[in-house]
């Protein structure tokens, strides 16, 4: 098989797991836990498709955007202005993102599953390298959301270590208690982390029905938000390692496809790598992980 | 009234509070499809009480859920968040298909047990590979149910599809293709349903309802549960260690070996939750096993205040919920999935209204003070 093809094909794969683990790290480096990510990202696949279906792909881009913001607003809300446990809220989200996908599905389209066939972004040549021959399964007719989720690797870093915004969601994630003493609005961090990684998971929504198939289909983040988590996990809460990891597993994606013609292995077994090998990770096998000392723990003024 | 009843009466009212809220935000979605939410909670209530069919139905439905909200509960309890009891049922329900199907010539009284223990057995070491993780390598039990979820799901995949398929199906001569399923289970390995029992007491069921004796083992083990966390010591050490890790180490609680015993038995119990489907209703294993009946593991426990009460109760309202929505998508046109939304909003409205209970205790007993 063609090297460059491979890594084409890779890179698509990637790009969900990317985008959703790279704004997974705004909600966690400002302390909250969001496995609702996967049901995030789901809502931005269905009205991704919705949107571009009634005023372009365009559109349907700032629709996924919008809607799994609310849903992360509810995330939001629950867990920083009332304390609920992360995980419980990120759990029902999940619930919810799934039911209101299949009855806003039956309600627009009449049918449970899948939404008709939309159109997606224009794609575009990379100069240079897309008139190589070499090059030009990776360079060319590349959806532009893959270069902007690349470009929000650098974005994000930028961000998190240049300005005070950045400085200050982390301060938040590692000692509310230092940050609110100093007069950082803790609250306020946690709503704008949890928004972000809505935002993005729902980027990455978009993306799925836009840019890779054409249409929502029932279930298509195949847990690929649980991947997102553990990229970042993987990638030790921090940007270049969450692409590196990504990558990883969009590559290790995008090799199952094509074992599943040879048999050499099991495909359900490469299924597996990403959450055999962010176990590993965890467990110190490979190396030691550093999450953010408060991520997870609610944070309430009265009771400190 | 004094303060105790009244913080009683207060958690009692605030899961039923949140139902009715869950409620209301629902009728918006009936109003937008212009469905009457009235006729539409109506039918629901009709359909499920009226007919015997649907209350063998909502037993039915409810049977998996006592298991895994007991199994979610029991991890609570313990202060941890098994939200792998997804994984570890699916381990289970795998390993007692394993026994049933080995098997042929084993008499019931030995091969359903046995088939049972294997269930168990498989949970529990599922559940075993997280604790482990926890105490020995500092992983977060969250975290690492997650992922296992999604191993099992893959293994359970590989199993049943590249070693177990059954290959000797009968399939009519040019007609379809084998299914991608394991053997089919032993008789002797299945589990009686309950229309014998009911006859007993003159109640007819229909023969296409499935309720069995899994749901007098789960109201069983729901007691038992009860008993184990309120009256024996291995029950204070999971209360002590829940609401006060350090302190209980201080007064000579292990708490690492608490968590451990603890978390195996969470995982015990979520072995049980497939079992009413796989040994009842399906006879084997394959792709389709029922999923998320973990984590609506989750929603029954905290709705039920992780009290085995508390728990079967739940279970049985969102059983019902269930088979409302069968009325409704039946009779209104109404999509089922109204349900699934309204299962979403219950859990968070409970978990807040719980918050805002807890604040206003707390407020009340400073004043007090």
């Amino acid at each position: 098989m063609d090297i460059m093809e491979m890594l084409a094909s890779a890179l698509r794969m990637t790009m969900p797991i990317l985008i959703t683990g790279i704004g997974a790290i705004y909600s966690e480096r400002s302390g909250v836990t969001n496995i609702g990510l996967e049901g995030m990202m789901l809502t931005g696949a269905f009205w991704g498709a919705y949107g571009s279906l009634h005023g372009g792909p365009e559109v349907g881009v700032i629709w996924a955007i919008g809607m799994a913001m609310l849903m992360a607003l509810v995330h939001a809300f629950v867990t920083v202005t009332y304390g609920v446990d992360q995980i419980v809220s990120g759990v029902a989200i999940n619930i919810l993102a799934y039911g209101l996908a299949r009855f806003f599905s039956i309600a627009l389209y009449g049918m449970a599953t899948t939404s008709p066939h939309v159109e997606s972004l224009p794609h575009i040549d990379i100069p240079v390298l897309a008139n190589i021959e070499f090059f030009r399964p990776l360079a060319a007719g590349v959806s532009p959301i893959i270069l902007l989720g690349l470009a929000l690797v650098f974005v994000t870093y930028w961000v998190l270590e240049r300005t005070v915004f950045g400085l200050r969601l982390k301060a938040v994630g590692e000692n509310p208690l230092a940050a609110d003493t100093l007069g950082v609005k803790v609250q306020w961090y946690r709503y704008g982390g949890v928004l972000i990684s809505g935002a993005f998971a729902g980027l990455a929504g978009a993306y799925l029905a836009i840019e890779h198939t054409g249409m929502y289909v029932e279930g298509m983040t195949q847990g690929k938000g649980f991947i997102a988590l553990a990229a970042m996990i993987f990638g030790n809460w921090k940007p270049f390692g969450t692409l590196t990891a990504a990558f990883l597993f969009g590559f290790a994606e995008a090799f199952s496809l094509r074992v599943v013609q040879n048999k050499i292995i099991p495909y359900q077994f490469i299924k597996m790598l990403p959450y055999l090998l962010t176990l590993f990770v965890l467990a110190g096998v490979v190396r030691k992980t550093q999450p953010p000392a408060a991520v997870g723990i609610p944070y309430s003024r009265e009771e400190k | 009234m004094n303060k105790k009843t009244k913080i009683l009466w207060l958690q009692i009212l605030t899961p039923l509070a949140a139902v009715l809220f869950a409620m209301i935000v629902s009728s918006f979605l009936m109003l937008a499809i212009d469905k009457n939410p009235l006729e539409v909670y109506a039918t629901m209530v009709e359909f499920s009480f009226s007919r015997m069919d649907s209350m063998a139905a909502i037993l039915f439905n409810a049977t998996p859920l006592i298991f895994s909200g007991l199994s979610v509960a029991v991890g609570f309890r313990l202060g941890l968040f098994n939200i792998g009891v997804e994984g570890q049922y699916f381990m289970g329900a795998f390993c007692a298909a394993l026994v049933g199907f080995s098997f042929t010539n084993l008499p019931m009284f030995i091969h359903l047990p046995l088939a049972i223990v294997a269930a168990m057995a498989g949970g529990m070491l599922w559940s075993a590979i997280a604790i482990y993780l926890k105490l020995k390598r500092g992983v977060h039990e969250v975290i690492s149910t997650i992922m296992l979820n999604y191993i099992a799901y893959s293994l359970i995949h590989y199993l049943v599809a590249d070693v177990f398929m059954d290959q000797n199906q009968n399939i009519p001569e040019g007609l379809g293709s084998p299914l991608i399923r394991t053997a089919k289970i032993a008789e002797s390995a299945l589990m009686p349903k309950l229309h014998g029992l009911m006859g007993l007491f003159g109640v007819e069921l229909p023969s296409y309802v499935y309720v069995n004796w899994f749901f007098l083992l789960a109201i069983a083990l729901a007691v038992g549960i009860y008993y184990l966390i309120q009256r024996t010591p291995f029950g204070f050490e999971i209360r002590a260690v829940g609401q006060n890790p350090g302190a209980a180490e201080a007064s000579g609680i292990k708490p690492a070996g608490v968590y451990l015993r603890g978390f195996l038995l969470s995982g015990a119990i979520a072995g049980l939750v497939g079992l009413s489907h796989l040994l009842c209703f399906y006879g084997f294993m394959d792709l389709d096993f029922p999923k998320s009946l973990g984590f609506n593991g989750i929603a029954v426990a905290l709705m039920g205040n992780n009290n085995p009460l508390g728990i079967v109760l739940s279970a049985l309202l969102f059983g019902f919920l269930s088979r409302g929505a069968e009325g409704i998508q039946t009779f209104l046109g109404v999509p089922m999935e109204s349900v699934v939304i309204m299962q979403g909003i219950i859990i968070l409205s409970v978990v807040v209204a719980a918050n805002i209970l807890g604040r206003y205790i707390r407020i009340w007993e400073k004043k007090e003070a």
